[in-house]
């Protein structure tokens, strides 16, 4: 890739991009920031006790917590084991949401949490290795007084992990254990208006299901959805996006293949990039207003997975075309050992991902960290992709280290250099040192703003004005990325001053560097090799 | 203590109306076995309520199930906190339901204030999850209160909720006065320091649920404490409670450390005006029990040993044979099958 806008644009007009780029930064957080309301809610439900009391346990009755046709509740299990009540008589509900509101396709996605509170007895208490066994059934309906529709009913395990805050000797009877959270469910859309959930503990002593898990207190559900609010802001981001990427791709494109070459890997795989961006930016997420798409999840796992791939090649094909060793490169075949990780690791994650999410798409309910063999597999995916990513790492810095070699050594010979040679290496240390530079940016701000999110708590006000700090950074660093790829597109675009001024300018000697520079890089089955050429120019003058 | 005893004797208390003292409303504990409150002129009938907190009842109907709830609840957690102590957090036959004991500017009353007002904003926000009530945290402080409200950036907390109530239904006796006694100001000071028991002891808890589930997208939320928890923490500040006085500072009147050695309390602090009687004699005119007849611990140096409860009255032995329960076969829920076994235990009461 020769002569690129970047080293034919003067600083000015650099330092003008730039800043609309900058400019068009500070929208995209201010849009998070002051528009959007945080990225996601929390509802936190305390279920109902419900008791079942038809005998004969039957399927299709729905249990309500509250409103009409509500269950037969029981304050407290005191009062069952007073009323002898049996723990397979009891149902758990919970109404999603409270009442008189309602959900609302704008949340894209609601995943549940359960929660257990065990109080702890010295002679009943939680044994080593418990599961609970939770029948668990989820229905929906449209419409306040319609009927209840099952959405999915599974027997589900769970592992139960929790310990005592204080020391066992210590603790008095009826202290809470400590409980991790266990998933309960993800649902990919919110199609519906009321949802509930109700859930039965079976006990059977002969099978030993749900034996030895304690006195159970209460069963909270804590639901997470994404706020309508920014699913708004975020669908208009996209929308916005889309066109700007897609214009660019197609002015970049249009570029390469006016050039009488064809193209190289590097123009080549910038564009791949070009269109994996896009790929996220279809706001295809419209349509999950009108339809119930419950993959949309998934299949924006993968649209992430598929951009994260094609970056991280990016970067080691950009190194190693910029090597200066005059080694031939330019055929994607050559980076196989830094660009196989990536594509084995994200394998990796996406078998990872179809096992966990994609089995969700059947079962709500479903979890593979559920099981013992579910965990290990899904543990031996996560550090597969670890080590992919770790090695991967390594070419990389020991890529851009060989070129920041290579550079210095150019460097003290740069003067001694014809201008032509000269002019072809400054461009390429140029090209290299500004891409270095707006790379280690973005991702140096992804990773502060990340680590400023996992320690962040709730908006940050300023004088009565909030900034919704979480908002922010999700859509500055999208924001981010597709001015990044813009850029690149933009400044990395072959020259029209190159073709230009083939047309109005006949000098030869013009020509002639031109044409070298533009092949510096470009294989010829049996041409003569860079060196050759450049050895050859010098002869001639 | 019978749960028998314990409601007689609130309802005793409340028949002696004992109208000058501001944790009458915790007679809503007794209320259990009247039903729920679900009408207008329930409100009326309810004893131990001021005027401010009829009205504030008529307007919260939901809500008042959830402050008896709350009542009840700070009843066991105190006496669950002070069942080795000299004082047990009995309630009385006599009038204000623990005795003069809290009439008084006592420790013991600040405790008792603290754990009354945590008791209501912990059980009016665990009311709030039960999804049925409308007011709760989605209509309160995030902006809107329609539907569009909820849909576009979801409820706020319910505990922000449940200390707000706890604010305007427990503090209203003592805002009503101006605030301006001592006593008045140091009940303000500990139900507020009870609230904090909960809000300061909130934990954190995070969902990943980014792509294939890591930390990119980190949902967080702060769940209450169980209150058993907001009882220990009670219990010590209680331990490590300031005795304070009134001083005028400018025009504002403030509660000091009695002794300037002793650094300023803060929010969370328990103070507390009077220092409180031995509890050891049996003295119903200022209602205390006194500790004849309670069981101790032999072996224990501690308040609950043998020579402190009993006030160096000395002790009674006596080997009694006890039935306990044991090899029991448990269920979750509601099922206990045990056999029945004798032991033979040495039983400590003070004369």
């Amino acid at each position: 890739m020769a002569g690129a806008i970047i080293e034919n644009m003067s600083t000015m007009k650099l330092c003008i991009v730039g800043g609309i780029l900058f400019v068009f930064q500070i929208v995209a957080f201010l849009v998070g920031g002051l528009i959007a309301p945080d990225p996601t809610s929390v509802l936190h439900s305390t279920a109902t006790k419900c008791i079942d009391v038809q005998k004969n346990h039957h399927k299709t009755k729905w249990f309500m917590p509250w409103g009409p046709n509500q269950c037969e509740k029981i304050s407290s299990f005191d009062e069952a084991l007073k009323r002898q009540i049996e723990a397979n008589d009891i149902v758990f509900a919970v109404h999603i949401p409270f009442i008189s509101k309602e959900m609302s396709p704008w949340f894209q996605f609601m995943l549940s949490i359960m929660q257990l509170d065990i109080a702890f007895k010295s002679n009943n208490f939680i044994q080593d290795n418990a599961t609970v066994t939770l029948d668990v059934t989820m229905a929906y309906r449209n419409d306040l007084n319609g009927k209840w529709i099952e959405l999915a009913h599974s027997l589900e395990q769970r592992k139960l992990k929790c310990k005592l805050p204080t020391p066992k000797t210590q603790v008095t009877e009826g202290q809470y254990y400590e409980c991790d959270l266990i998933p309960l469910m993800e649902l990919g859309s919110v199609a519906h208006k009321y949802y509930l959930v109700n859930i039965r503990l079976p006990v059977n002593e002969r099978k030993k299901i749900n034996i030895g898990i304690g006195e159970i207190k209460d069963l909270k559900l804590t639901t997470i959805f994404q706020n309508g609010g920014f699913t708004k802001v975020w669908f208009a981001m996209k929308t916005f996006l889309t066109p700007s990427i897609l214009i660019i791709m197609v002015w970049y494109w249009r570029r390469i293949t006016m050039m009488t070459r064809s193209p190289i890997l590097l123009e080549k795989i910038i564009f791949a990039l070009g269109i994996s961006m896009t790929f996220i930016n279809i706001p295809v997420e419209w349509f999950s207003i009108g339809f119930n798409w419950t993959w949309m999840l998934l299949f924006g796992d993968i649209r992430q997975g598929i951009f994260y791939a094609m970056l991280l090649s990016f970067w080691i094909v950009f190194c190693g075309e910029h090597m200066m060793d005059q080694s031939e490169r330019n055929h994607f075949s050559r980076y196989w050992k830094q660009v196989g990780p990536i594509a084995f690791g994200s394998c990796c994650l996406f078998i990872f991902d179809m096992c966990e999410r994609g089995v969700q798409l059947k079962n709500p309910f479903y979890s593979i960290w559920a099981t013992d063999v579910g965990t290990e597999l899904a543990m031996a995916f996560i550090i597969v992709a670890g080590i992919c990513a770790c090695l991967y790492f390594g070419f990389l810095c020991f890529m851009v280290f060989q070129v920041f070699r290579n550079i210095s050594g150019k460097r003290s010979k740069l003067p001694a250099m014809s201008k032509t040679r000269r002019l072809h290496y400054e461009g390429l240390i140029f090209r290299f040192k500004f891409f270095m530079l707006i790379t280690l940016a973005c991702a140096a701000l992804s990773v502060i703003f990340f680590i400023t999110s996992q320690v962040n708590e709730g908006p940050w006000t300023w004088d009565e004005t909030t900034v919704q700090v979480n908002s922010a950074f999700f859509t500055g660093i999208y924001g981010m990325w597709n001015l990044y790829v813009f850029a690149l597109m933009f400044l990395y675009a072959p020259s029209h001053k190159n073709y230009g001024d083939d047309q109005s300018n006949g000098d030869l000697r013009v020509n002639s560097a031109e044409e070298l520079q533009l092949t510096t890089t470009i294989t010829h089955a049996d041409g003569p090799t860079e060196v050759f050429r450049l050895a050859g120019k010098e002869a001639q003058e | 203590m019978s749960p028998e005893y314990f409601l007689s004797s609130l309802l005793m208390i409340i028949l002696a109306a004992f109208s000058a003292h501001a944790s009458n409303w915790l007679y809503l504990a007794k209320l259990s076995s009247v039903g729920s409150i679900s009408e207008e002129e329930t409100c009326e009938k309810l004893k131990g309520l001021i005027q401010r907190q009829v009205q504030m009842c008529k307007r919260n109907l939901e809500v008042m199930d959830s402050v008896r709830q709350g009542a009840q609840l700070a009843i066991e957690e105190c006496q669950h906190q002070f069942r080795n102590r000299r004082w047990n957090c009995s309630t009385l036959d006599t009038l204000p339901v623990f005795g003069k004991v809290v009439t008084q500017g006592t420790r013991e009353a600040a405790f008792v204030y603290a754990v009354s007002s945590a008791g209501v904003a912990f059980a009016v926000t665990r009311a709030c999850s039960s999804g049925e009530l409308e007011k709760c945290g989605c209509d309160r402080t995030v902006q809107g209160v329609s539907p569009e409200g909820f849909q576009w950036s979801g409820c706020s907390d319910n505990i922000a909720y449940g200390v707000a109530f706890s604010q305007s239904f427990v503090d209203v006796r003592e805002r009503s006065k101006g605030a301006s006694s001592s006593r008045a100001l140091m009940n303000l000071h500990n139900n507020e320091a009870g609230r904090k028991a909960i809000l300061n002891n909130m934990h954190v808890e995070c969902k990943c649920h980014g792509v294939s589930g890591s930390c990119e997208v980190k949902t967080c939320w702060k769940a209450m404490p169980p209150f058993r928890k907001v009882g220990n923490v009670l219990k010590e500040k209680f331990d490590g409670a300031t005795e304070v006085e009134q001083r005028k500072i400018g025009s504002a009147k403030v509660l000091m450390p009695k002794n300037s050695q002793f650094k300023p309390h803060t929010d969370e602090d328990l103070v507390y005006l009077d220092s409180s009687p031995d509890f050891c004699d049996h003295d119903l005119k200022n209602g205390v029990l006194g500790t004849t007849g309670r069981q101790c611990n032999k072996t224990s140096k501690a308040i609950d040993g043998c020579e402190l409860m009993c006030c160096g009255r000395g002790f009674l032995t006596e080997e009694v044979e006890i039935m306990e329960r044991c090899s029991c076969k448990f269920h979750w829920c509601c099922f206990v099958k045990c056999k029945q076994c004798h032991r033979m235990v040495e039983m400590h009461t003070c004369r």
